[in-house]
């Protein structure tokens, strides 16, 4: 799957009096972290932008192209910043993101376009977020329609279907499961991406990784083309990289609802079953899940 | 061909609790098919249970048509609750109001002596709620749950906040306990590993808050409902705890109930009959007639 580095993302404290330091060395060391972890986009995600988005979006794409040559992707809500990003992009960059809002349609779209950036499109529209299959493929094939016509093919685009906490709505994560199984049948050629970290907003944190990665298992075996992650976990990264099949064959089996011999796992893989119950939605989400 | 009526067969069980003892005993849940399924395959061996409540300080704010049926007891704890008892409740619920540090401050021990005074003179169980600041009610249900010591009471709430103290003391003395989380179904369960780590499950009851008709009553309702889903259908051994509504206090207090006392009474029992069509076990209602309006729906005696 390819992996797109969350970590250089405002919501942090840290990135976030980075940049308004503009302190070169903690970006870089953040960017430099995430190159060597194998990542294979580095997401710059500046959010709403509202204060100067020039100067900051111009400092933090040469800051970042100047220590890895990874194509980036820019992820911020504010046309001004995108249009200073994604021109400054030494390699082909990914637009992060589009929706089906009007606003964005109307100023985020068209710079996709001249910058012949590949983007993200997320299946968001003015009436909030689809939570079914059904309604979610009917969003992106309007979408996706109209960046047809505007010439944009299918093999620019990588859809985010929005992922939501498991803590918010556990029954979300099969629904997008099962969105991510068709969508190569709805629109040939189409990639696909979405921020894994998301599904464990709210969950407590040392055992968030276990949630994201476990979700990733699952969506590789679904077809999902790529995953906005926590680089610097590395037993995702391990993950990614073939290194775990002893989990990976014990999440799929949960999926296929096969019985499993719990007493004869190591703790480690008895907690990915545990989770993938809970993912499936086989078993009712709580914070202690592993101790269920 | 002829039409058949689908059937399901459920493989969870909710757990049957006890509260009370001896002649006083009273069972609640134990049902192994959803609320009122009885076209189902499974039994629902106990009906809906309702308690009527006495507050430990006379009511400062209570519109008059539910002072009415217990003016003459109303500083009397002891009288109100048999007389609660006479309009037919199969429990009797105290709220410890006056132990909470915004109301009297009351000591933990004279609100665990009126406890007992209370359980010893009426002939059916009781629940008591403590105060809502938490750090008082974890002394305030520890000295209650001594001073009744084997009674065998409800007591509650406990919340993730303080139910370590309270739980022990409660399984200590011998008492059920009432586990409390704010409207959202995995926080219940939360709550319940947590709790269970130490204390026996099938002593526990959830208590998912019950906000009032026009007030929030949808998400107590769907709540309630999961509860019952994942307990029943999913055999969520953690969610399989009988149900408390403890709606008096939310239904009295909105704009509706206070406007009219026969719009009061149905905004009360509508609540109630509400949730216990989602499969609550227990609601505490306040009015007598709210009372007997719920039990005629449900055909209880």
């Amino acid at each position: 799957m390819i992996i797109i580095g969350e970590n250089i993302h405002i919501i942090s404290k840290a990135v976030s009096r980075a940049i308004d330091s503009r302190d070169t060395k903690a970006i870089q060391a953040l960017a430099m972290a995430q190159s060597q972890a194998g990542v294979h986009y580095v997401d710059l995600n500046l959010g709403p932008a509202r204060k100067d988005p020039i100067p900051m979006t111009e400092w933090l794409v040469k800051t970042v192209q100047a220590t890895v040559d990874l194509p980036l992707s820019i992820d911020t809500l504010s046309p001004v910043a995108m249009d200073v990003g994604l021109k400054m992009c030494k390699r082909r960059p990914l637009l992060n993101s589009v929706s089906g809002k009007a606003y964005s349609k109307e100023h985020m779209l068209p710079l996709a376009k001249t910058y012949s950036a590949e983007m993200v499109m997320s299946v968001l529209t003015d009436k909030g977020c689809p939570m079914d299959v059904a309604s979610r493929s009917e969003s992106i094939m309007d979408m996706v329609a109209y960046a047809n016509r505007l010439g944009i093919p299918n093999e620019d685009i990588w859809v985010d279907p929005i992922l939501l906490p498991v803590s918010a709505d556990q029954g979300q994560a099969k629904e997008v499961l099962e969105f991510i199984k068709i969508l190569p049948d709805i629109l040939p050629g189409i990639k696909s991406t979405l921020g894994l970290s998301n599904l464990s907003n709210g969950t407590p944190p040392q055992r968030r990784g276990l949630l994201n990665r476990t979700y990733m298992i699952m969506l590789g075996r679904c077809g999902m083309y790529s995953v906005i992650a926590d680089a610097l976990d590395r037993q995702l990264m391990a993950l990614n990289r073939g290194e775990m099949p002893e989990i990976v064959k014990l999440v799929y089996q949960v999926m296929d609802g096969e019985s499993i011999d719990m007493a004869s796992l190591p703790a480690d893989a008895r907690d990915y079953v545990k989770t993938a119950r809970v993912l499936m939605g086989e078993k009712l989400y709580s914070h202690s899940w592993l101790e269920d | 061909m002829q039409y058949r009526a689908p059937v399901e067969a459920y493989t969870g069980t909710v757990r049957e609790i006890t509260i009370g003892t001896g002649a006083k005993a009273l069972r609640m849940g134990g049902e192994t098919a959803l609320p009122f399924h009885f076209f189902d395959q499974g039994a629902i061996p106990n009906p809906p249970r309702l308690a009527l409540e006495v507050w430990d300080m006379p009511p400062r704010d209570w519109t008059r048509w539910v002072v009415e049926p217990f003016q003459d007891v109303i500083s009397d704890p002891v009288k109100w609750a048999q007389k609660c008892v006479t309009y037919g409740a199969d429990a009797v619920c105290l709220q410890l109001v006056s132990a909470d540090p915004a109301a009297g401050d009351t000591t933990p021990d004279t609100a665990a002596q009126t406890a007992k005074a209370v359980a010893e003179a009426i002939p059916v169980p009781l629940i008591v709620y403590g105060p809502d600041d938490e750090k008082k009610n974890a002394a305030v249900l520890a000295r209650v749950a001594e001073v009744c010591r084997g009674q065998n009471l409800l007591l509650g709430p406990a919340v993730k906040e303080n139910y370590e103290a309270i739980a022990k003391a409660v399984l200590d003395n011998g008492h059920c306990l009432i586990a409390q989380t704010s409207l959202d179904i995995n926080l219940a369960k939360e709550l319940n590993i947590k709790i269970c780590k130490s204390f026996p499950p099938d002593r526990v009851v959830i208590d998912p808050e019950s906000p009032s008709l026009g007030y929030g009553m949808e998400y107590s309702f769907s709540i309630t409902e999961r509860i019952k889903q994942t307990g029943v259908i999913f055999k969520d051994g953690m969610t399989q705890m009988p149900i408390i509504a403890n709606l008096a206090y939310e239904c009295w207090k909105t704009k509706e109930a206070k406007e009219d006392r026969t719009q009061g009474i149905l905004w009360e029992g509508m609540t109630a009959v509400s949730l216990l069509l989602a499969g609550a076990n227990m609601a505490v209602l306040r009015h007598p007639e709210t009372l007997h309006y719920v039990k005629r729906i449900f055909g209880l005696k």
